[in-house]
């Protein structure tokens, strides 16, 4: 039988507007042809010292891993890095197999985020395939199973060989000084925790572990990168486990000097790092979370100063580091949260900064930050009451006088009841927020907003549509079942299951205590009043 | 390229022999009572009477199986140039039926220089598979069937294994079908049609001994006396070499390993990580590397997890652990952060933090697989709500927390009560 070849060429259907428009076929920029010689990193070769200045803290990760790589041409069992986030293994890779300029092929399983993806992704680095618009952007082979990928894996692996061997024959006179590429071809695999989420991830992984073996080529190493440990990959058939290298967190110490690098006054920035680095440190020791945190308090604690370029002597000092010290309490609460308010001397932010200066103690700010409609408000007040109150009690709570009767129980409780009342509220902890059909969902949300409504007759500066309110509640039912579905889609409200007697679906609210909290202090609503506390 | 110094040249050789399974094993296979032995024997014998035979090679993984079986299948191409074909199959890939008779096609294609059609349906593959076998049978060719893994093929309905069996009982076909697989129960896994027609030859792989394990020791780290080292240096390297084997140190250290690790392959991987760190100065091993290496070989992921936490993670951890032991036995976030609330009041810590913030914490350590939801079903609470168990022991808990950097004394007294 013939051997047909499967085209390469997408076929795409001719739509009627694109059929009418004609394509403007302008002549394509000279696109790059890739070589050999982009399998390397391609920048200018760095020194291993400027490697080690680029990674403070790294010194030993890196020399290990060179151990591991070895000279030229030197064969190597699969190598596994791993280590918590944004400690630096992506990048103490890429540059330490740009100082040793090897060639490699480099995939990230979270950009290839299905094995199809991913297999065609190296084999159209190995292929020296660029994707464009001549060819429609397609891969070179298309490749969605394992066992073709070994195959085709294969042959470009032996093409690619074949070349650097015939190049590493004739000495490269226009770069003398640059060091020889070798022979051997680097594979490496990042982000490989995250095939565990994929469908039959744990095949992939399997044989993504069994790579080596199975295609028993020296010439080829194969370095993985993971954000967990090893031992979470371990699964009942068992694996020959790759050689474990570890990149611990940063030390303070490391945080310290990766702070340093890149600041213009240095003295000053140390000065500043004295002071913050180790409360910070005792939340998180992450680089990305604390450089947001930090180059936001580095500007306020350079405020004083007219001239960021000084070096500061200790009166100085001790000025800057009283002018910082209230901050840095609030801020140790706020730190991860990024402020979508601007901080760039705009006044309303400085409005905002001088209210939280005043208040010395850690209160959240009261300010409700985003715009919902009164209707709206309402029904969420209505639903976290819903959630958090038992239904029995509905009647007692919403009748016409108005909030808790406050008959309070003189009698001491006993030490059963006690121990019942305890089990009782760890019970509600730990079941959550409950749920409530629709109906009681209206029904509090009419008996919430008359009583709403009488108490916006004092307070008549914060909102406009006082007054029409009440003519309109009763025309209103379609426009609240509206803003019921809404509320479902900023995920206050979600659907639980419903109840299999009535059918009728049941929902519950996600709303915390505080958020509540705050669209009750914008409404004017007495909410603690109508809280039931056990 | 200039010259390579020889401390490069020596590790690129140790390097590339502890990479090459076939010249590990064929001093382990010298004996003549070896599972190589055994294995050229049945095989050679089926192939020179042109009978049909099934065998499985059993062990755990890493002992050595493919790289015995493909020694015997080297020796037996060169003893038999014309009459054998080899069809390598892997049950991670090729477990489904209809990639594994396209595999088993285009391998024959490709040895007896046919064309290969990818657009072949899987009919027309089962029928040229049967076709080719009555071919090579009467032209006394032995065909040999490499299963890897064979437990993956005995998953399903076994239709592969049963085609390749029952096309073995007919009188005209000469193959040989090998599987190698980890499980010892293999044979077991198979259907009852499929099991009469296997022939229950089992070959079992155990664990080398010490003897065996020291001369492949050997073996591996000597370089040989050839001109393309010079001469002082060879000597002065496999004197070295025989100073740190007969040393008694190094005779501990084997036997610590050998308490965890009992597979050939774990014992290159501990030679590979002690040869790359031969100082490449003085081109000499030394009993330091050994020692480094089995150090890097002995990790213990969940203590390095707990050396990473931060103060505020650790003070989670602390208040799970001893939510546990008061018997509460599910917790979620909302009562881990009153259990904080409480440490704090009583004893007044500087680390009092907001919730959001501890949520972060949380998060963290749920990435770091310290802490996990206790059941996947509850998918319709927030992260808030929803139970969560300890993924450590307490033990390593407080072996992390007594090596962390920064830990406060308060928590370690809190993790005792």
């Amino acid at each position: 039988m013939p051997p047909k070849e499967e085209s390469s060429k997408v076929t795409r259907r001719s739509t009627r507007s694109s059929a009418s428009v004609t394509v403007e076929n302008s002549e394509p920029t000279e696109s790059h042809t890739p070589t050999i010689d982009d399998l390397t990193f391609g920048e200018e070769s760095i020194t291993i010292d400027a490697v080690l200045s680029n990674f403070p803290g790294r010194r030993s990760q890196i020399f290990d891993f060179i151990r591991l790589m070895g000279p030229l041409d030197c064969p190597t069992l699969p190598i596994m890095i791993y280590g918590g986030a944004s400690t630096g293994k992506t990048s103490v890779v890429l540059q330490v197999l740009r100082h040793l300029n090897r060639p490699f092929v480099y995939s990230s399983c979270r950009t290839c985020y299905n094995p199809r993806i991913l297999f065609e992704s190296i084999l159209n680095q190995l292929l020296l395939h660029r994707k464009c618009s001549l060819n429609g952007y397609s891969s070179a082979k298309r490749c969605d199973k394992p066992s073709d990928f070994v195959n085709l894996l294969r042959e470009a692996l032996s093409s690619v060989i074949k070349t650097l061997e015939s190049t590493s024959g004739t000495s490269r006179s226009d770069k003398p000084d640059e060091k020889p590429m070798g022979k051997m071809v680097y594979l490496i695999l990042d982000n490989v925790d995250l095939i565990r989420d994929w469908d039959k991830g744990t095949i992939i992984l399997q044989f993504l572990f069994s790579l080596y073996t199975v295609l028993k080529m020296p010439q080829l190493g194969i370095i993985l990168i993971s954000g967990l440990p090893p031992d979470v990959y371990y699964s009942n058939m068992g694996y020959t486990d790759p050689i474990p290298l570890y990149f611990p967190e940063y030390s303070e110490e490391d945080l310290r000097q990766i702070f340093l690098r890149n600041q213009p006054n240095r003295k000053l920035y140390s000065a500043f790092l004295d002071v913050v680095l180790k409360p910070f440190c005792r939340v998180t020791r992450r680089v990305e979370e604390l450089s947001t945190t930090f180059s936001l308090l580095f500007r306020k604690f350079c405020e004083p100063l007219d001239d960021l370029g000084i070096s500061p002597n200790e009166d100085m000092k001790r000025r800057l580091y009283s002018h910082l010290k209230p901050l840095i309490a609030h801020c140790l609460n706020e730190i991860f949260r990024v402020s979508s308010h601007p901080h760039d001397g705009e006044t309303r932010g400085e409005r905002r900064q001088k209210a939280s200066y005043s208040s010395e103690n850690r209160e959240e700010l009261e300010i409700l930050d985003f715009h919902m409609s009164t209707s709206a408000k309402f029904l969420l007040l209505s639903a976290f009451l819903a959630s958090r109150n038992p239904a029995t009690l509905d009647a007692s709570m919403f009748d016409s006088t108005g909030g808790m009767d406050n008959r309070k129980r003189k009698r001491k409780a006993s030490e059963k009841s006690m121990e019942k009342k305890e089990i009782a509220e760890q019970e509600a902890v730990m079941k959550g927020p409950g749920s409530f059909p629709l109906e009681r969902l209206l029904a509090i949300f009419q008996c919430i907003a008359s009583v709403g409504d009488s108490s916006f007759g004092e307070e008549d500066e914060e909102e406009e549509n006082t007054t029409g309110y009440d003519k309109e509640n009763n025309n209103l039912m379609s426009d609240i079942l509206l803003q019921v579905s809404s509320l479902c889609d900023a995920n206050f409200l979600i659907k639980s299951g419903s109840c299999p007697l009535e059918g009728s679906i049941r929902y519950r609210s996600m709303v915390s205590e505080d958020l509540a909290q705050k669209v009750a202090k914008s409404l004017s609503f007495p909410l603690s009043k109508y809280l039931y506390r056990r | 390229m200039g010259k390579e110094i020889p401390a490069e040249k020596s590790l690129n050789l140790i390097r590339g022999r502890l990479c090459h399974p076939s010249f590990i094993f064929r001093p382990l296979s010298a004996s003549s009572d070896s599972n190589y032995s055994k294995l050229k024997f049945i095989v050679s014998t089926s192939i020179m009477e042109g009978c049909n035979n099934s065998i499985l090679l059993l062990g755990p993984r890493g002992s050595g199986k493919a790289a015995v079986l493909d020694l015997v299948v080297g020796d037996l191409l060169e003893q038999f140039p014309d009459s054998v074909s080899v069809i390598r199959l892997n049950g991670l890939l090729h477990s489904d039926d209809n990639c594994a008779f396209k595999e088993i096609a285009r391998q024959l294609c490709m040895e007896h220089h046919l064309l290969f059609s990818k657009m072949a349906s899987f009919d027309e593959n089962s029928h040229f598979i049967i076709a080719m076998l009555r071919e090579c049978g009467l032209a006394h060719k032995t065909i040999i069937f490499v299963l890897d893994e064979f437990d993956m093929f005995a998953q399903g309905k076994q239709r592969l294994l049963y085609s390749l069996l029952d096309a073995m009982q007919s009188v005209t076909s000469q193959a040989v079908v090998i599987g190698i697989s980890s499980r010892l129960d293999a044979d077991q896994l198979l259907e009852k049609r499929v099991r009469s027609r296997f022939s229950h030859r089992k070959i079992l792989f155990l664990p080398p001994s010490r003897d065996e394990l020291d001369g492949l020791l050997e073996h591996l780290l000597s370089l040989p006396a050839d001109s393309s080292f010079p001469s002082g240096y060879v000597s002065r390297f496999n004197d070295k070499i025989k100073n740190i084997t007969s040393d008694r140190r190094f005779k501990d250290i084997l036997k610590t390993f050998f308490n965890a690790h009992s597979t050939v392959n774990s014992f290159l991987k501990f030679i590979f990580c002690a040869v790359s760190l031969m100082n490449l100065e003085s081109g000499l091993l030394s009993l330091e590397n050994f020692k480094a290496a089995l150090s890097s070989m002995q990790r213990q992921p969940k203590l390095e997890a707990v050396r990473d936490c931060s103060v505020l993670e650790l003070y989670l951890l602390v208040c799970m652990r001893r939510l546990e032991v008061k018997e509460q036995s599910s917790y979620n976030f909302i009562s881990v952060m009153k259990e904080y609330k409480a440490i704090h009041d009583s004893f007044q810590t500087s680390d009092y933090y907001a919730q959001n913030v501890c949520i972060r914490g949380f998060e963290h350590l749920r990435e770091r697989q310290v802490i996990c939801y206790a059941e996947n079903r509850g998918q319709s609470q927030t992260g808030e709500y929803r139970p969560m168990k300890l993924l450590i022991s307490a033990s390593e808990l407080h072996q992390g927390m007594r090596s962390h950097a920064c830990c406060p004394a308060i928590l370690l007294k809190l993790l005792d009560h």
